[in-house]
């Protein structure tokens, strides 16, 4: 099974190549972390694959077997949730508001939000963890709250796929552990796909089942993350000298050599 | 600098020289040695008129360059100039006051009045911004809040000493005429002072463009700095208010035409706006005398600026890159929020009703109040009702518009005010005034709408690009409004009847209100308010800014577009009866918002019922004021406004 089917694609803004002539295949159903250098492109192939990339692209992007663009709006939306690199301040909004926002692709501007909709955000705000604080102001939760509340929202989508744009840079290392583990969760036992784009590369060969790497807008790996996690791969895409570790329990652990 | 640009500029120079030789072609110029004795009169007009004039241009528009890149710099804020902080605004009121209270003020020249009239402006921006850590988005709403106001008591003055009007409304568009070099002497040691301070300040400037915490980790005296810096600005500013009166746009345009160019760094910034203030004023100059000839006195060349600049910033607007930095300094503190909105809503209601009846009965009588009997009410009520009825259709149609264009920019500036509907509307209003004979109301209505459309259509030519920030649309907005104050200033300063008559509108009056009338407007606020209602899920949304509102589904552009044409409808038929200077679609937004109603319908109507309310009490107190005259309404709702919004942003946040 294929989520994505990426053919060709090139993105170009003036001045420069943000991908190049990229052609991959995202398989479903997993984990997928998206890993590279500052200025790999990983930011701007999630864009293109969330519709949100303003610049113009070539090449065919397939998404469940169907043109990316074909999609309608709210349709996508069903289908596939995004969370931006940074969340914007949810001036005066409860969190339970903020979560109920993700039922917006099903009723729509007008729609009756009926018991379908009431529980699934009961149900979001359940698996995130923060039934507690549904009543809290967004604004005045903590980072990791923050998160949790706003990966809420894209479960109360209910949509099979999340992108999610470097989800734990903001995060202390328990946050991080524990956003990660929660996407994992999600993924595994509900049947979702996600995408991540991920800096630290431990964290993505401990939390996804398959690694993307890009290098200068070119795919430069892709397989599992023990494929990943070998020093000449790592040091092909961070293009620094890398060392792979291991730890007592067998997992294995990058630095810079 | 590229070679493009350096085309360009010399181009601009040689057009606007070329302007200026084309009009002086017919004087001769003046023998040695340079005194008048001795000289014919045409080499007088030359060497103590057309000369000086020139060179004026060329040093007001250089010094209103530099004080806008100052602003700019240190309040790290790309729409800050001495007009959007009120220091132009308050030299001007502090000019108008003494025009007409204190004219022996005025023996010893403008600079010192108009110099303390700014400084109070600033000083008073200044504390507000100094209890908000100097937030840039803090700082601009108090400016615009302190320069309406002040403009505002100044429109009052100035109706209410009819005899002065045309001498400031002169002064007001800016009148480049000279008869001698004191001028230029008066304006070259202004600007040699302000590039020296500018030089001594570019350094520090540069440390505090990296954000407060980290210029104050650098061991900089961020308070001293921006004090001096803004201070300087408002010296520059004010001096050339008091030399030559309003010229709008110069101080906005130039440095944004400078980053545009590609003027990177402070260093280069404070330099290159200067030469770029110089040129815009030289070239609207050199086109007002072209166009004028010699002989054109009282042709304004500050309303012209406008002209020039405006649709030069509009064009350039999608090519400026780099705005605001990131992580400038939090605004506001968090609002309040009410659990239970709902018995505050309705009392908001109660209220509103309650008061409209009040008002209804109650009335000033010569020698004192009455509360109508029977038969007065109903010999009144043909009289009262309509125009109550329509203020309060106005206030909500105005609160409704600014809480959409709030919530959908994301930017609590946003408002049919300041996003240029109304100048536009104002534009529409005084071309029908000029073209016809004698328009009757409903004309006059089309010519409003269509002038809020205009305008709003250019707006919106903007929002519809995807890429467009909020704060982008804002400039888009300031530069239409002052487009159209610009043309308005010069239509004014014709002076007739005509003038008088958009003068008047311009302030606002529910006076010649039909009943008909009234009650479409306050229909048309009932149905936006419905609409609004029906879209609040957009409204909602919207605020997250459109990566999460289009992940789920929205598509940004339509709802912009559908939510911007509800506001221009509302904003419209409000203007035609508040005029144009009334802020209730600024102010009802945040008075609802600081009430603690959050959620988007709660706010809706509470912004509406806010409105509507404001614009009662207005025009109670309009009629009661000065009794047995009548006070133009907009105006009111403004001067009652504003300070009390002041007031709110001086009080810490809890």
């Amino acid at each position: 099974m294929t989520l994505f089917q990426i053919h060709d694609l090139t993105v170009r803004v003036p001045g420069r190549t943000l991908l190049d002539n990229l052609t991959l295949d995202l398989p479903a159903g997993r984990v997928i972390g998206l890993i590279g250098h500052n200025g790999s492109g990983k930011s701007t192939l999630l864009k293109v694959l969330a519709r949100q990339m303003p610049a113009r692209i070539e090449g065919t992007v397939l998404f469940d077997g169907r043109p990316l663009s074909d999609l309608r709006g709210r349709d996508l939306a069903r289908r596939l949730a995004v969370l931006p690199q940074t969340t914007p301040p949810a001036e005066g909004m409860t969190l339970a508001e903020l979560v109920a926002l993700g039922r917006y692709p099903w009723h729509g501007a007008l729609g009756r939000p009926g018991p379908a909709d009431h529980d699934a955000i009961a149900a979001a705000l359940r698996e995130c963890g923060v039934a507690a604080l549904a009543d809290r102001l967004v604004d005045t939760l903590s980072g990791g709250e923050r998160q949790r509340g706003w990966l809420a929202m894209l479960v109360a989508q209910a949509a099979g796929t999340l992108l999610l744009d470097e989800p734990i840079s903001a995060l202390d290392i328990a946050h991080q552990v524990e956003v990660l583990s929660l996407v994992r969760r999600m993924c595994h036992d509900q049947g979702r796909s996600a995408v991540i784009v991920l800096h630290e590369v431990n964290m993505a060969a401990r939390f996804c089942d398959h690694v993307v790497a890009l290098r200068g807008g070119r795919l430069a790996l892709q397989g599992s993350p023990a494929d990943l996690m070998r020093a000449p791969a790592l040091t092909q895409i961070y293009g620094l000298p890398m060392q792979v570790l291991t730890r007592d329990d067998g997992l294995p652990v990058a630095i810079p050599a | 600098m590229t070679l493009g640009l350096r085309m360009m500029l010399s181009l601009w120079g040689l057009a606007a020289a070329a302007l200026w030789l084309w009009a002086a072609r017919d004087l001769p110029w003046p023998t040695w040695p340079f005194v008048p004795q001795g000289q014919s009169l045409d080499q007088i007009r030359m060497g103590w008129g057309l000369m000086p004039r020139g060179v004026v241009a060329l040093l007001a528009g250089a010094a209103l360059g530099l004080s806008g890149a100052i602003l700019q710099v240190v309040l790290r804020n790309p729409v800050a100039d001495p007009t959007t902080l009120g220091i132009s605004a308050g030299a001007q009121l502090a000019l108008v006051l003494a025009t007409v209270f204190a004219p022996g003020l005025l023996v010893k020249g403008q600079w010192p009045v108009a110099m303390a009239g700014g400084l109070a402006a600033a000083a008073l921006v200044l504390g507000i911004g100094a209890r908000r850590g100097f937030a840039p988005v803090a700082m601009v709403i108090a400016g615009m809040l302190v320069g309406l106001t002040a403009s505002a008591i100044a429109t009052a003055v100035t109706l209410a000493q009819g005899q002065y009007l045309l001498s400031l409304v002169i002064w007001n568009g800016g009148a480049l005429v000279q008869q001698d070099w004191t001028g230029v002497r008066h304006l070259a040691l202004l600007l040699g002072l302000g590039a020296m301070g500018a030089a001594l300040l570019a350094r520090p400037l540069r440390v505090l463009s990296i954000g407060a915490d980290g210029a104050a980790g650098l061991g900089l005296n961020v308070t001293l700095v921006r004090l001096t810096a803004v201070g300087l600005a408002v010296v520059i500013a004010a001096g050339v208010s008091a030399e030559l009166g309003l010229i709008a746009f110069v101080g906005l345009a130039a440095p944004a035409l400078a980053r545009a160019m590609g003027a990177r760094g402070i260093g280069p910034l404070l330099a290159l706006s200067p030469v770029l203030g110089a040129l815009i004023l030289s070239l609207s100059d050199g086109l007002v005398l072209a166009w004028a000839g010699t002989g054109g006195q009282t042709f304004l060349t500050g309303a012209l600026t406008g002209l020039v600049g405006g649709p030069l910033l509009i064009w350039l607007l999608p090519r400026l890159r780099g705005s605001t930095p990131p992580g400038t300094e939090a605004g506001d503190g968090p609002a309040p929020r009410l659990a239970r909105p709902g018995p505050w809503l309705a009392g908001l209601a109660v209220a509103l009703v309650v008061a409209a009846g009040l008002l209804l009965w109650i009335g000033r009588v010569p020698g004192g109040w009455a509360i109508l009997d029977r038969e007065s009410l109903a010999a009144f009520l043909p009289l009262r009702l309509p125009r109550l009825v329509a203020a309060a259709g106005a206030g909500a149609a105005l609160a409704l518009a600014g809480t959409m264009l709030q919530r959908l920019t994301a930017n609590p500036l946003a408002s049919p005010e300041v996003l240029g509907v109304s100048g536009g509307a104002a534009l529409g209003y005084a071309g029908t005034v000029f073209a016809l004979a004698a328009p009757g109301a409903l004309i006059l209505g089309a010519g409003t709408a269509a002038g809020g459309a205009l305008a709003l259509a250019v707006v919106m030519a903007f929002t519809a690009r995807r890429d467009m920030p909020p704060e982008r649309v804002l400039l888009v907005g300031i530069a239409v409004s002052a487009l159209a104050s610009a043309v308005l200033s010069a239509m004014i300063a014709v002076g007739d009847a005509r003038a008088w008559a958009i003068l008047a509108w311009l302030s606002g009056s529910t006076g010649a209100v039909t009943l008909p009338v009234a009650l479409i407007l306050a229909g048309l606020a009932l149905v936006v308010w419905m609409a609004g209602l029906a879209l609040s899920r957009w409204l909602a949304l919207l605020p997250l800014g459109p990566a999460i509102a289009g992940g789920l589904g929205l598509d940004p552009r339509r709802a912009r577009v559908v939510l911007i044409l509800l506001a221009g409808l509302a904003t419209g038929a409000a203007t035609l009866v508040t005029g144009p200077l009334s802020f209730v679609g600024l102010m009802a937004p945040h008075l609802a918002r600081r009430m603690g109603l959050a959620r988007p319908a709660d706010q809706l109507t509470g912004a509406a019922l806010i409105g509507a309310g404001l614009m009662l009490a207005a025009d109670f107190g309009a009629r009661m004021a000065g009794f047995p005259y009548e006070l133009p309404l907009g105006l009111f709702a403004s001067l009652i406004g504003a300070p009390w919004l002041i007031w709110l942003m001086t009080r810490r946040s809890p």
